[in-house]
C-alpha cells in the first residue's frame, strides 16, 4: 500500500496557479530573422495566457542570450521558458542548463523550432513563415503552462560485466573491463575460447601466426582474477535493466573435472568418433576430446552426443579406466547459475556461408572443391595434414589452385552484403602458398578486390608481383574429371569479354560470414534489433556505433556486421570502456520520460504490459494494478495509447500537454491545417533534415513531438478530425529501424484501424497518412508534406466540417451503445 | 556447417567392432539390451525362442556395435555377450552417420 501511496504522490498534477512564462524568440542571425519577423511573434507572444515576458534576442544560445533568460527567471520569477529557435535536438540541453543554473527545473523548458521546421522550409513567404512560427509559439506556450518539474531517476549499476561469446573480440572485451578491476563473467557456448581467429592459420596484412598472438590472450583469460570463465554455457534467460540484469547461464557438464592434464591416454581407448569441428571436418576426433592444443582451459570434454553414455547409464567406461588421474566424471549434471551483471557485451560472432546451395561449384560432391575455412586449417602447422598443402582426393599437392572470391556475398542469391575479410584472405593465402610452395600456379576469380585498409593495398600489389593471376568474373561452373579428381572452371572473363576455361588441381571457395544461426535467440533475450542481414544494429551507425537500443548492452565483433580481427578488437575495446563508464560511476542517470500507471484507475488487464517492448510494466491481476519498473522503461509511450482506462500517462510527454497542442494549432482556421506528428529519433529529425536542406514545402504542417511514434494515440486523431482539422500525418522510423525495438509496430496497428473506422463511418481515409521518414529522408519528408497538402486542396471546408459531425454523431452513438 | 568430407587422417582412426552373440534360447524376452544398446544395435525379433519369448536380433546390416559389452552387463538371464572383432576403417558412411546421428538418438531418449 505504502507503493500505491508513493506512485499517486509521484502522480500529483503540476501547479498551474501563477503561471509565469516568459518567451524568447531567436533570430538566430538571417536564419529566422531573415524570414519570420521575430518582433511580431514576440508581441503576438506577450498576448498569449501565463506569459509575463516576451523578448526578441539575436542569439539566444549565445552567453549574453543565456545570461538574460537566466536573469529573467530571477528578477522576473520565470517558472516556464519558451524559446522559438532552432530544433531542440540540438539547443535543447544548452536551454536547460541555463534554466537548471537559475534554479528552474529543466524539464519547465519548452522549445518551438522556428528554424528548421519554418524559417528555412518557407524562405520566400514571409508573410506565411511569420503566421506559422506566431502558431508554433502558441503551441509551445500552451504546452509549456502543462509542463512539469521532474526528476531524473539514477539508478545504481552493479560493478560485474557478462561477455557473451569467447572469439578475439569478447577475450578482448573481458580483459579490458578486467584489467579496469570490474568482475567479468565470459560466457562462451564451445569447449574452449578463441573463436574463428584460433582456427586460422595466419592473419593479414602482417603475416602474423594467427594462434601465437591469440594463445597469450586467451591464457591471460584463463588466469585472470577478475574473469569467471563459463565455457559449455550458454545464456538461458535475461531480466533487469541497465545497471541491473538478472542472467540464467546454462553451464553444460564436462564430465571431466579441472584436475585433467590433457595427457590423452582416454582418446586412445574411446571407441566413439566424429569428424572435428575445429579442423572443419578434416580430421576426426573421439567424443572425448580437447577442442584443439592451445584451448583454454586446457581441460578435455565429453560430448554426450556422440558418447555412449548418452542415456543416462554409464555402458562404456573406458576413458574412467585409461585415466591415471581419475578426472573423469561421469556423474556431473548440467547445472543453471545465476548470475548478476550491470553490463553486458555480445561478441556472439559469425558463422560461415555454406556453398552447398551452390550446386554449379559442386561443393559436397568433388571433393578437390574446399572452403577458405577447410584451407586454413589445411595449411596450419596443427592441422591435419601437418601444414602439407595437399588436396582431399589423393594427399597429392596441387600443381594448380583457383581461389573463387564473393562465395555467398554480393549476390541475390546468397547474401546481399560484402562480407569484407574474404578479398584480403585470399590475398593472404595467395601468399602463403607463393611463400611455402613458389612453384604452385595460383589463380584468383574476382568480381571486384576490396582492399581498402591500412595495408592492404600493398599486400594486394604484393601479391601481384609475386605472379598471382587475377581473373575478373566468378566461373559460373566447375565440372569435375571423375578419373583424376582435377577441377575444370568454366566463366567469362569479364574484362576481356571471352569466354574461359581452366584446368584446376584444386579450388578454395572463399566464402562469406553470415550472422549465426541461433543470433535471434540473443536478440529476443537482449531486446536488440537487427538489420537487414541479420547483424545486430547498433544505436547509431556514426555516433553511438557499438551501443544497442538496450541501455547497458553493447556489441563487439562480427556479430555486429562482418569485420576483421583487428576492427574486432578495437570494437571489443570500445565496447569494454562504454561499459566501463557505465560501471566506474556506478549509477545512471534516466531521463524523466518514463510512463506513470495511477493504481485507482488502473484495473490490471495487462494490455499495457504486453505492447511495452522492454518488459518494463509489471502486475497481476492479484496485486489489482500494474507499475511501470522506472528504470527499464526507455519512455516510448506506446503503453499509453494502449490503455482504455486513461490510467497511463507519460511523463514529459503528458496527454493534456499533447492536446493542448492539437488545440492551439487548430484554434484558427483548423481546415487549411496539416497536424503532422513526429518521433524524436526519425521523423523529426527528419523533418530538421528538410530545413537544414533548405527543402521548401507547404507552409500549413505544424509538427507535434514524441518520443515515438507508438505514443500516438487515436484520441488525439479523433480530436483533431472533431475540430475540423484538414489532414493528420502520423511517422516514425521505418518498421526495421525503430529506436524502441520496433515499438513503432504499434503505430501501424493503431493508424491501420483508424482508418477502418473512419471507412465505416465515411470519412476520406486519405484524410489520415501513415508515412515511414527515417532521419535521413528531408526529401522523402518534404514530399509527404506536398502529397498531403494536394490531397487537401482538393477538400472543400464543408466537407471537412460534414466529416466532423460524421464522427461526432459516430461517437454519441457509441457512447449510447456502452 | 554439415560434415560430409572423409577426414583426411581417417586411416589413422579405426572403429572397434564388436559381433553381438545371442543365446536364444535363455532369454526371456525383457528387452532390457534392445532398450538400453547404446547405438541401438538390436531389435525384437518376430521368432520365439524355446521359452516362447522374442529374443533380440541385430538391426539387419548394424555395424553399430564397438564391443561396449553393456548388453552382456545387464543381461539377467546370461543370455548376450559381445566379442571383439577386427576394427574397422572408416569410412564416408560412418561420417555421414555420425553427423546424422543425433536425431536418431534424440528420439530414441524422447519414446523413452
Amino acid at each position: 500500500m505504502k507503493e500505491k501511496a508513493e506512485i499517486r504522490e509521484q502522480l500529483q498534477a503540476p501547479d498551474s496557479r501563477d503561471l509565469r512564462i516568459g518567451v524568447y524568440v531567436c533570430h538566430c542571425g538571417k536564419n529566422i530573422g531573415g524570414t519570420v519577423d521575430c518582433v511580431k511573434v514576440a508581441e503576438h507572444a506577450r498576448d498569449l495566457p501565463g506569459v509575463v515576458l516576451a523578448k526578441d534576442s539575436l542569439y539566444t544560445c549565445s552567453e549574453p542570450g543565456q545570461e538574460q533568460i537566466k536573469a529573467d527567471i530571477k528578477e522576473q520569477k520565470l517558472n516556464r521558458v519558451v524559446v522559438a529557435s532552432c530544433t531542440p535536438r540540438l539547443h535543447e540541453p544548452t536551454f536547460r542548463a541555463a534554466c537548471e543554473a537559475a534554479g528552474l527545473n529543466p524539464y519547465l523548458l519548452e522549445m518551438a523550432n522556428i528554424r528548421e521546421h519554418c524559417s528555412w522550409v518557407h524562405l520566400h513567404d514571409k508573410e506565411a513563415a511569420t503566421e506559422k512560427a506566431k502558431d508554433l509559439v502558441s503551441m509551445a506556450v500552451s504546452r509549456a503552462a502543462r509542463l512539469a518539474p521532474q526528476v531524473e531517476l539514477t539508478v545504481p549499476v552493479t560493478r560485474k560485466a557478462m561477455v557473451i561469446g569467447g572469439g578475439v573480440a569478447g577475450i578482448q572485451a573481458a580483459l579490458d573491463m578486467a584489467d579496469a578491476g570490474y568482475h567479468v563473467y565470459l560466457v562462451e557456448r564451445s569447449g574452449s575460447i578463441g573463436g574463428r581467429m584460433a582456427q586460422l592459420d595466419k592473419t593479414f596484412p602482417t603475416m602474423d601466426c594467427s594462434i601465437c598472438i591469440l594463445a597469450p590472450k586467451m591464457s591471460e583469460v584463463g588466469r585472470h582474477p577478475n574473469i569467471e570463465l563459463l565455457t559449455l554455457s550458454e545464456v538461458k534467460s535475461v531480466s533487469g535493466y541497465i545497471g541491473n540484469f538478472n542472467v540464467e547461464v546454462l553451464k553444460k557438464a564436462r564430465y571431466v573435472s579441472k584436475e585433467c592434464t590433457s595427457c590423452g591416454d582416454c582418446i586412445q581407448v574411446c571407441p566413439q568418433l566424429a569428424p572435428d569441428e575445429f579442423n572443419a571436418g578434416l580430421s576426426i576426433r573421439h567424443a572425448i576430446y580437447i577442442p584443439f592444443a592451445q584451448a583454454v582451459p586446457s581441460t578435455f570434454l565429453i560430448d554426450m552426443g556422440q558418447c555412449l553414455n548418452n542415456q543416462g547409464i554409464v555402458a562404456c567406461d573406458r576413458c574412467f579406466q585409461a585415466c591415471s588421474h581419475k578426472c573423469i566424471d561421469f556423474s556431473q549434471r548440467d547445472q543453471i547459475i545465476e548470475i548478476e551483471v550491470g553490463t553486458i557485451v555480445v561478441a556472439t560472432g559469425v558463422d560461415v556461408y555454406d556453398p552447398t546451395a551452390l550446386t554449379e561449384l559442386g561443393y559436397g560432391k568433388f571433393p578437390n572443391v574446399i572452403t577458405t575455412l577447410e584451407f586454413e586449417r589445411l595449411i596450419n602447422a596443427g592441422g591435419p595434414s601437418s601444414g602439407e598443402l595437399i588436396r582431399p582426393s589423393d594427399r597429392r599437392r596441387p600443381s594448380k589452385v583457383a581461389f573463387l572470391q564473393c562465395i555467398g556475398s554480393r549476390s541475390k542469391r546468397s547474401n546481399p552484403y560484402c562480407s569484407n575479410v574474404c578479398c584480403m584472405n585470399t590475398i593472404k593465402d595467395a601468399l602463403l602458398i607463393r611463400e611455402h610452395w613458389p612453384e604452385t600456379e595460383i589463380y584468383v576469380f574476382y568480381i571486384d578486390i576490396r582492399a581498402f585498409g591500412k595495408g592492404f593495398e600493398d599486400l594486394f600489389r604484393r601479391a601481384r608481383r609475386e605472379g598471382v593471376i587475377f581473373i575478373r568474373g566468378i566461373p559460373g561452373e566447375i565440372i569435375e574429371d571423375i578419373n583424376t579428381g582435377d577441377v575444370t572452371l568454366l566463366g567469362e572473363n569479364t574484362l576481356l569479354g571471352e569466354q574461359y576455361r581452366y584446368s584446376m588441381d584444386m579450388v578454395i571457395l572463399s566464402v562469406g560470414i553470415k550472422p549465426r544461426r541461433d543470433s535471434e535467440d540473443i536478440q529476443r533475450l537482449l531486446n536488440l534489433s537487427t538489420d537487414t542481414d541479420g547483424f545486430y544494429m547498433e544505436a547509431h551507425p556514426k555516433l553511438r556505433p557499438v551501443d544497442t537500443t538496450t541501455g547497458g548492452v553493447f556489441l563487439a565483433g562480427a556479430a555486429e556486421g562482418p569485420k576483421d580481427i583487428k576492427d574486432s578488437v578495437t570494437q571489443a575495446s570500445a565496447a569494454a570502456s562504454r561499459a566501463n563508464i557505465l560501471m566506474s560511476r556506478g549509477e545512471v542517470r534516466v531521463p524523466a520520460l518514463t510512463s506513470r500507471i495511477d493504481p485507482d484507475k488502473c484495473t490490471a488487464c495487462g494490455l499495457c504490459a504486453r505492447v511495452c517492448p522492454y518488459h518494463a510494466i509489471q502486475g497481476s491481476k492479484e496485486q489489482g494494478y500494474y507499475r511501470v519498473i522506472e528504470a527499464a522503461c526507455q519512455g516510448c509511450g506506446a503503453c499509453v495509447p494502449e490503455c482504455r482506462f486513461e490510467a497511463i500517462d507519460q511523463t514529459h510527454f503528458t496527454e493534456a500537454q499533447i492536446v493542448s497542442q492539437i488545440d492551439s494549432v487548430l484554434a484558427n482556421d483548423p481546415h487549411e491545417k496539416i497536424v503532422a506528428f513526429a518521433c524524436n529519433w526519425c521523423s523529426y529529425a527528419g523533418a530538421d533534415f528538410a530545413g537544414v536542406s533548405r527543402l521548401q514545402y507547404p507552409h500549413n504542417v505544424r509538427i507535434i513531438r514524441t518520443m515515438c511514434s507508438a505514443r500516438v494515440s487515436p484520441a488525439w486523431i479523433e480530436r483533431a478530425l472533431l475540430k475540423g482539422v484538414g489532414a493528420v500525418l502520423v511517422s516514425g522510423c521505418h518498421p526495421a529501424d525503430c529506436h524502441y525495438n520496433n515499438a513503432n509496430q504499434n503505430t501501424a496497428r493503431r493508424v491501420e484501424r483508424f482508418w477502418k473506422r473512419m471507412e465505416r463511418i465515411g470519412i476520406n481515409k486519405d484524410r489520415l497518412r501513415l508515412a515511414w521518414v527515417s532521419a535521413a529522408e528531408g526529401a522523402q519528408f518534404a514530399r509527404v508534406i506536398e502529397e498531403m497538402e494536394a490531397g487537401l486542396q482538393k477538400l472543400s471546408p464543408r466537407q471537412i466540417s460534414q466529416d466532423a459531425e460524421k464522427l461526432r454523431k459516430s461517437l454519441v452513438k457509441k457512447s449510447e451503445t456502452t | 556447417m554439415k560434415f560430409w568430407r572423409l577426414p583426411l587422417d581417417s586411416e589413422v582412426h579405426s572403429i572397434p567392432v564388436g559381433r553381438v552373440q545371442i543365446i536364444e534360447n535363455r532369454c526371456k524376452g525383457c528387452g532390457f539390451c534392445i532398450e538400453f544398446c547404446p547405438n541401438a544395435c538390436l531389435k525384437e525379433s518376430k521368432r520365439f525362442n524355446a521359452k516362447g519369448y522374442h529374443p533380440p536380433e541385430l538391426i539387419f546390416q548394424a555395424e553399430d556395435c564397438v564391443n561396449c559389452g553393456l548388453c552382456s552387463l545387464i543381461c539377467p538371464e546370461f543370455a548376450i555377450f559381445t566379442e571383439l572383432q577386427e576394427a574397422k576403417k572408416i569410412t564416408e558412411d560412418d561420417i555421414r552417420k555420425v553427423t546424422t546421428r543425433y536425431s536418431r538418438k534424440d528420439k530414441r531418449f524422447a519414446k523413452r
